[in-house]
C-alpha cells in the first residue's frame, strides 16, 4: 500500500569512462537521471551534439515508413505481429551492417522514380496539348513560316468564329478548321507576311491564341510525322517510362530484405542518441564527471553489480531523499493487484507520503465492473480474447497490464453474471442468488451497502494516512468519529435501539470537538458542528452507488431485447434462422461493447470521485528511468 | 380502457423519443468536433470514436425503458392489455425521469465530449480523462433510468 522506497544515487567517475558508464546505466534501466547540482560543486555542464544521429534516424524512419506502407497484411495479422527482438549486448554489431549504402540506394531509387514521374507528367501534358490538333493534315515539321506566308496554329472561342469568316472574306487570310468542340475551335491560319502586323492585331481582337509545338514535340517528330504519329510516340514513351517506374519499385521492394536490419539500426542509433544527449545532465570537471539520479532501494544491489567492472575508477553513493526533494512515485503492488495500477495511474500518481490506493481499490473495482456488466457470457468472451491476445501477440508494458486487468474483470463478470445476471440474456435460475429484474429493491440495497463499505473504508484509510503523517489526535477523533457515527447511525435508524443512538452521538461528539482546530472554543464548537453537515456528502456518495443497479439492469434488459428480437426473426419463413443468428451476434456484441464501456467508466468514477476523495492525494511524478527504448524492435 | 393503454404507450414512446433526441444531439456535437480533428490526423479515429459514442447511452436508456413498458403492459403477448386510466398515467409519469434526464444530459454530455475531442487532439495519451468527465454528466441519466425502472417495477397493474 505504500510507495516503493526511492534513493538518491550519486556517481563520480573519470571522464574517459563516460560513454561506457552511461551505456551500462542505459542497459540496466534502473536509474532516473536528474540534472546534477552544478552550482554546489562548481561543475561545468556540457551541451552534447547528436545531429548526425538525428539525420540518420530521420532517413531510417523514412525508409521504414516506406516498407511498412508496402506491407500487405490484414488487420488481425498486424494485431498479432510481434516485434523482432535483439539482445542488447549485440547492439554494437548491428552498426557493422552497411546500412548507409542501403539507405543511399533506396533514396536514389526514390529520386529516380520521382524524376521519371515528373517526365511522365510532362509528356502527358504534351499529349493533351496535341489532342485537339490530331486531325491536322500537315506534317508537324512543315508548320513553319515560308518566305512570303505565315503559317500559324491557334485556337479561338467558337463565338468569335463568324467574325473570322468575315475577316477572311475581306482580307488576305485563309484558314482550315482542325478541330471544333462546344466552346473552342482549333485552326490552321495562313496569311501574307507583308500584312502580318495588321492581321495579327485583328486576330488578337478575335481572341485568337497562337499555339506552338514545343521543343520536345519537334524533336520527336521526324520529317513526315503527323500529329497522330507524334502522339503515338509519346504514348509509347510514357509506357516505357511507366515500366521503368515499376522496375524501380520492384527494386525497392527487393530491398525489403534489409527491413529488419534497418529496424535494428534505427533503434540502436535511437538509444545511442539518447545516451549522447543524456550527457547534458552530467556535471563535469577536466578529469571527472558527476551524475545524480533516483533509484529504487530494491535495485541498489543490482546497480552495484552492473557497475562492478568500473569499480576501481568510480565512486557510488546512495542516500535517502531529502525533505525538500520530490522523488518520483513508484507503485509497488503484489502481483494480483498489479493490473489495477492502470486505474490509479489514470487518476494520477500518489504524492510522496500518500497511500498507494491500488490495493484498496482493487476488490471494489473488480466487483463493480462485474456488477455493472453482470452478463456471464460477455465476461467469458472478454477473458478468452484477452488471454488469447496475451498468448499470441505477447504485448508488453502498459498494454499487457491493461489486458491482464481485462482478464480479471472478465472473470469477475462471469462470476457475478452467473449470480445476478445471465448467460447471453438467459438467466440460469438455479445458480442465481438475486434477480434484479424481479427484485430490484434488494439489488439496490446490495449496491448501496457496497457503496457504504467503500466510503467507510476510504475514511478508515484517511485515518491511517493521518496517523502516519503525525496528525494523530485530530485523525482519531474526526475520522474515528465518522467511522463510528456512520454505521451506528444506520443501525439505529433501522432498529431504533438506544445503544446505537448513543454510539452515533459519541462519534458525532468527536467530530464536533476536533474537526475545527480553532483556539476559540466557540468557533471550534460551531466549526465542528458545521462539519457534521458533511453527513450529506456521505449520503450523496453512498447513493451514487445506485448506478451499479441501473447499469446492471441495462445490460440484462438489452440482452433480453436482443433475444426477443431473435425470436421474432425466427418466425420469418426461409431466412428466419439466418436473420436471428445475425441479430443475436450483432446485438450481443454491441451490448458487450457498450456495457463494458459503461461498466469501466462508471466503476472508475466511483473510485475517483467517491473513494479517492476520502483519502487520496495525487500529484506524484512518474518514474522515468534512463533505459533502452524500443520503437521497431524489442531489446532483450 | 383504451385511454389507459394509450397513456402507457405515450410514456414509453416519450422515454425513447426524448432520450433519443438527447443522444442524437450529443453524438452529433461530438461527431462534428471529431471530424474536424480527424481532418488533421486521421489516425485518431479509434480513440475519438469512443468519445463520440459516449453520449449515445441516453438513447439506449430511453429505448430500454420503452421496452420495459412494453413488457410491463404485455404488448407482446398478443392479447389487448387492460389498463385503467390511472395505470396509464402512472406508467406515463414513471417514464418521465429517464426521458427528461436523458434529453438534457445527452446534449450536455455531447458538449463535454466535443471539448474532450479537442483535448485528445492535443494530448492523445489522456484519452480516459475526458471520458471520465463525460461520465460525470451521464450520472444523471443513469439515475433517471434507475428511478424509472424502480417506478415501473413498483406500479401494480
Amino acid at each position: 500500500m505504500a510507495l516503493a522506497e526511492v534513493k538518491r544515487v550519486q556517481i563520480v567517475a573519470y571522464s574517459h569512462l563516460k560513454t561506457e558508464l552511461l551505456s551500462s546505466l542505459q542497459e540496466s534501466g534502473l536509474v532516473q537521471l536528474e540534472e546534477a547540482n552544478f552550482e554546489e560543486f562548481d561543475l561545468a555542464s556540457s551541451s552534447p551534439e547528436a545531429s548526425e544521429h538525428e539525420h540518420l534516424l530521420h532517413r531510417l524512419k523514412q525508409a521504414l515508413d516506406y516498407f511498412s506502407g508496402q506491407e500487405e497484411k490484414g488487420f488481425l495479422k498486424r494485431l498479432f505481429t510481434q516485434k523482432p527482438s535483439l539482445h542488447y549486448q549485440k547492439r554494437k554489431e548491428v552498426l557493422d551492417f552497411d546500412f548507409r549504402s542501403v539507405l543511399d540506394e533506396l533514396e536514389k531509387l526514390e529520386a529516380d522514380k520521382n524524376e521519371l514521374l515528373g517526365e511522365i507528367k510532362f509528356l502527358e501534358r504534351e499529349r493533351d496539348f496535341l489532342s485537339p490538333l490530331k486531325e491536322l493534315s500537315l506534317p508537324v515539321s512543315s508548320v513553319e513560316t515560308t518566305d512570303s506566308t505565315e503559317i500559324v496554329l491557334g485556337s479561338m472561342p467558337l463565338s468569335q468564329f463568324e467574325e473570322l469568316q468575315k475577316l477572311a472574306e475581306e482580307e488576305a487570310i485563309w484558314f482550315e478548321i482542325i478541330h471544333q468542340d462546344k466552346r473552342q475551335i482549333h485552326l490552321l491560319v495562313f496569311y501574307l507576311k507583308k500584312e502580318q502586323t495588321q492581321l495579327e492585331q485583328s486576330l488578337k481582337e478575335l481572341n485568337f491564341t497562337r499555339l506552338y509545338f514545343t521543343e520536345p514535340i519537334m524533336s520527336l517528330a521526324q520529317v513526315k510525322d503527323r500529329v497522330g504519329d507524334v502522339r503515338e510516340k509519346i504514348r509509347k514513351e510514357i509506357e516505357g517510362k511507366r515500366k521503368d517506374v515499376e522496375a524501380l519499385d520492384g527494386e525497392r521492394r527487393r530491398l525489403a530484405v534489409y527491413r529488419e536490419k534497418l529496424m535494428q539500426v534505427h533503434d540502436v542509433l535511437l538509444n545511442e542518441r539518447e545516451r549522447i544527449l543524456s550527457a547534458r545532465l552530467l556535471g563535469e570537471t577536466e578529469r571527472v564527471f558527476y551524475l545524480e539520479g533516483w533509484i529504487r532501494s530494491f535495485d541498489v544491489d543490482r546497480l552495484k553489480n552492473k557497475l562492478k567492472p568500473y569499480f576501481d575508477e568510480t565512486q557510488i553513493y546512495f542516500r535517502p531523499p531529502l525533505p525538500e526533494e520530490s522523488p518520483p512515485s513508484i507503485l509497488e503492488n503484489p502481483k494480483p493487484s498489479q493490473p489495477f495500477e492502470v486505474v490509479t495511474k489514470l487518476y494520477g500518481l500518489p504524492q510522496r507520503g500518500s497511500l498507494d490506493p491500488t490495493l484498496p481499490l482493487a476488490p471494489f473495482f473488480f466487483l463493480f465492473v462485474g456488477l455493472c456488466v453482470s452478463e456471464a457470457g460477455y465476461g467469458l468472451i472478454v477473458t478468452l480474447l484477452s488471454l488469447l491476445y496475451i498468448k499470441f501477440a505477447k504485448p508488453k508494458g502498459g498494454l499487457l497490464l491493461f489486458l491482464k486487468l481485462l482478464t480479471l474483470l472478465g472473470i469477475s463478470t462471469v462470476i457475478l453474471g452467473t449470480l445476478v445476471g445471465g448467460w447471453f440474456g438467459f438467466p440460469i435460475r438455479q445458480l442465481m442468488i438475486l434477480d434484479p429484474l424481479q427484485d430490484p429493491l434488494s439489488f439496490l440495497i446490495l449496491a448501496l451497502a457496497l457503496g457504504f463499505i467503500q466510503v467507510w473504508f476510504g475514511t478508515l484509510l484517511k485515518l491511517i494516512d493521518g496517523i502516519k503523517n503525525k496528525n494523530i489526535l485530530q485523525s482519531i477523533f474526526v475520522q474515528g468519529g465518522w467511522l463510528l457515527l456512520l454505521p451506528s447511525l444506520v443501525v439505529y435508524l433501522l432498529t431504533k435501539q438506544f445503544l446505537w443512538g448513543i454510539l452515533s452521538l459519541v462519534g458525532a461528539a468527536g467530530i464536533v470537538f476536533f474537526a475545527s482546530p480553532s483556539r476559540n472554543p466557540l468557533a471550534r464548537f460551531f466549526g465542528g458542528l458545521y462539519s457534521l453537515y458533511d453527513i450529506s456528502r456521505y449520503l450523496a456518495d453512498v447513493l451514487s452507488y445506485s448506478r451499479l443497479l441501473a447499469l446492471g439492469l441495462a445490460t440484462s434488459v438489452i440482452a433480453m431485447v436482443v433475444n426477443t428480437l431473435c425470436q421474432t426473426a425466427l418466425g420469418i419463413p426461409w431466412v428466419g434462422w439466418l436473420l436471428a443468428a445475425l441479430i443475436f451476434l450483432g446485438g450481443h456484441l454491441f451490448n458487450l461493447a457498450i456495457s463494458y464501456l459503461g461498466g469501466f467508466v462508471h466503476s472508475m468514477r466511483l473510485q475517483f470521485v467517491e473513494f479517492f476523495s476520502k483519502f487520496f492525494r495525487s500529484g506524484g511524478k512518474p518514474f522515468q528511468p534512463f533505459e533502452m527504448e524500443s520503437r521497431f524492435i524489442e531489446f532483450i | 380502457m383504451a385511454l389507459g393503454l394509450t397513456l402507457a404507450i405515450l410514456g414509453g414512446a416519450l422515454a425513447c423519443i426524448l432520450g433519443g433526441i438527447g443522444s442524437a444531439i450529443g453524438v452529433g456535437l461530438a461527431g462534428q468536433a471529431s471530424s474536424g480533428v480527424m481532418s488533421e490526423d486521421p489516425g485518431k479515429f479509434g480513440s475519438l470514436l469512443l468519445l463520440v459514442a459516449l453520449p449515445g447511452t441516453q438513447g439506449i436508456y430511453g429505448f430500454l425503458s420503452a421496452f420495459l413498458v412494453i413488457l410491463k403492459i404485455g404488448l407482446t403477448t398478443g392479447t389487448i392489455p387492460k389498463l385503467t386510466v390511472f395505470n396509464g398515467w402512472q406508467i406515463l409519469v414513471a417514464c418521465l425521469p429517464v426521458a427528461f434526464a436523458g434529453l438534457v444530459s445527452g446534449i450536455h454530455q455531447g458538449k463535454v465530449c466535443a471539448s474532450g475531442v479537442y483535448m485528445v487532439a492535443k494530448q492523445p495519451k489522456d484519452l480516459m480523462k475526458p471520458v471520465i468527465m463525460a461520465a460525470l454528466v451521464e450520472t444523471y441519466a443513469v439515475l433517471g433510468l434507475l428511478i424509472t425502472i424502480l417506478l415501473l417495477n413498483g406500479i401494480r397493474l
